[in-house]
């Protein structure tokens, strides 16, 4: 049985602070990238790591998420375990897309190609695709698409070490990589920040999408609810 | 410059295009909960 | 009834697929084609007319290309016989602990993919003049490896995918990403092992053991998820 709704207003509310939030960043956060140091060699293209790191760092935290969701399906039945891992995976795929659009974007500005095999991006890659698998293992696993689907899961989050292992001692030899661990002081803040916001927009997100997920089923209940009523009372 | 706004710009249109589609699959659910109320009602 | 042992249970499940399999031959016979199709399908994709042959690196590739795919086959038809006649139920309803199931299971399929490699190595020799006696038993070792780690993710899936219509396309789909780590580790070492011109095998020796670590992790993970798994909905 589904905990009551909340009420309308309730979730107004908090659909607006979803806005607002949104919009805060939409606005503040390129006011502070353009404020921010230009880096040396790269200059202004360096920008793009204010929004394509937090989008990657979006990606992983997304897997790990959904792995935690199909262990509580998996191992208790928990339905709304399963409702996560499945918001979860549709933000790791949204934020996925973004990591795949802006590193290549970032890679052809700064090196003049679009891929260099760079290991943190080809990690991304193979983990974007993972969780691609996920929903095509949902939609068209049959009847144990949604088991299959958590175990796939669980699968991804352990390889996660593996793959950047695996890819990071591949490419020891070509190490194209630009470390962004040592940030200059005048860059921490809007990086951040970004972070912050980017985080909390995937808070929002992920609570909206659950809410569809908990209506939809909550729906499913209410048909068959109504169904039985009209049944006896005919 | 070019580069930084499409990326950018490339971010910010997924996310509300991704926002615009579930919040459709919203209003479409709470119509149908709200006509299955409405059919429960008065039957009761 | 005689208790048995987890290893003998697990013999059990892997003997019955090999002795129904040893009657029929289909998986080996197509798998074995496959696999050899896709070591000449490469070799006209990648060998230009004039050098007649490619490198260690690339002859490691193809291998385990090869492997992969056919092994996909091999690994789609782990469950068929369970499927037929919903034997599984029965599999199920029997005491045997699922952990002993997933290990025939494993088991029994590891067992056809190996014998296809091990007729696939001396045919890539042939082909590509790969130098795969100097270091025969270590590539042994290396297919061992490597084959487990591929069927140890490909039984879950197939597994879980009993019922399902898109089984084919689905298994490849699902089981290539996750396995590229071992597909790496495993065609780094054999490349290395191949090539002639190597100062030493530290490099083989590192993703040898990179493998081994890499199948713990997937067995480890395996037995725990093939129980929910396949006592599902």
């Amino acid at each position: 049985m589904l905990s009551p709704m909340p009420t309308a207003r309730k979730s107004q509310a908090r659909f607006l602070v979803g806005l607002l939030l949104t919009m805060h960043g939409f606005f503040v956060v390129p006011w502070l990238v353009a404020n921010a140091p230009l880096e040396k060699t790269m200059g202004i293209v360096q920008k793009i790591f204010y929004f394509h790191v937090p989008c990657a760092w979006l990606l992983m935290l997304s897997t790990f998420v959904c792995a935690g969701g199909s262990l509580a399906y998996l191992f208790r039945g928990s339905e709304r375990g399963d409702r996560l891992a499945q918001s979860s995976a549709e933000l790791g795929v949204l934020f996925g897309l973004c990591v795949m659009v802006t590193g290549p974007l970032w890679a052809r500005a700064a090196w003049g190609v679009f891929w260099t095999w760079d290991v943190r991006l080809t990690s991304s890659l193979l983990l974007w695709l993972m969780l691609i698998a996920y929903g095509l293992a949902r939609r068209y696993g049959g009847a144990g698409g949604r088991r299959l689907a958590a175990a796939m899961a669980l699968f991804a989050a352990a390889d996660v070490p593996l793959v950047y292992l695996s890819v990071n001692l591949w490419r020891g030899l070509h190490p194209t990589t630009k470390t962004v661990s040592s940030l200059a002081p005048g860059m921490r803040l809007p990086f951040f920040f970004s972070l912050a916001i980017f985080s909390a927009l995937w808070g929002v997100l992920l609570a909206l999408r659950m809410r569809v997920e908990r209506s939809q089923a909550r729906l499913v209940e209410l048909e068959l609810a109504v169904e039985d009523a009209e049944g006896k009372s005919q | 410059m070019t580069y930084v706004a499409l990326a950018y710009g490339f971010i910010w249109g997924a996310v509300f295009t991704y926002v615009a589609l579930v919040g459709r699959r919203v209003a479409k659910i709470d119509a149908e909960i709200e006509d299955l109320r409405r059919r429960v009602k008065p039957g009761a | 009834m005689a208790r048995c042992s987890w290893i003998s249970q697990a013999a059990r499940i892997a003997w019955k697929d090999l002795h129904i399999e040893g009657r029929s031959r289909e998986v080996l016979y197509t798998m074995g084609f496959l696999a050899a199709l896709v070591v000449l399908v490469f070799s006209f994709a990648f060998i230009s007319g004039q050098e007649g042959t490619v490198g260690p690196d690339a002859v490691a590739g193809i291998l385990w290309v090869a492997v992969l795919f056919s092994g996909t086959v091999a690994l789609s038809r782990t469950f068929d016989r369970e499927r037929e006649s919903e034997a599984i139920c029965s599999l199920l309803l029997s005491p045997v602990p699922r952990s002993a199931i997933y290990a025939g299971k494993l088991a029994a399929t590891a067992a056809v993919m190996l014998l296809v490699e091990l007729l696939l190595v001396p045919l890539l020799a042939a082909l590509f003049s790969a130098a795969i006696w100097p270091h025969a038993l270590w590539l042994g070792l290396l297919l061992l490896l490597g084959t487990l780690g591929l069927c140890s993710v490909g039984v879950i899936f197939s597994a879980a995918l009993l019922r399902a219509r898109s089984r084919d396309a689905l298994l490849g789909a699902l089981l290539f990403p996750i396995v590229i780590p071992v597909l790496l580790a495993a065609s780094r070492a054999t490349a290395y092992l191949l090539d002639p011109a190597a100062p030493d095998l530290d490099p083989a020796l590192f993703w040898t053991r990179f493998l081994a670590a890499i199948d713990v992790v997937f067995v480890v993970v395996g037995v725990w998820t093939f129980e929910p798994v396949v006592t599902g909905e």
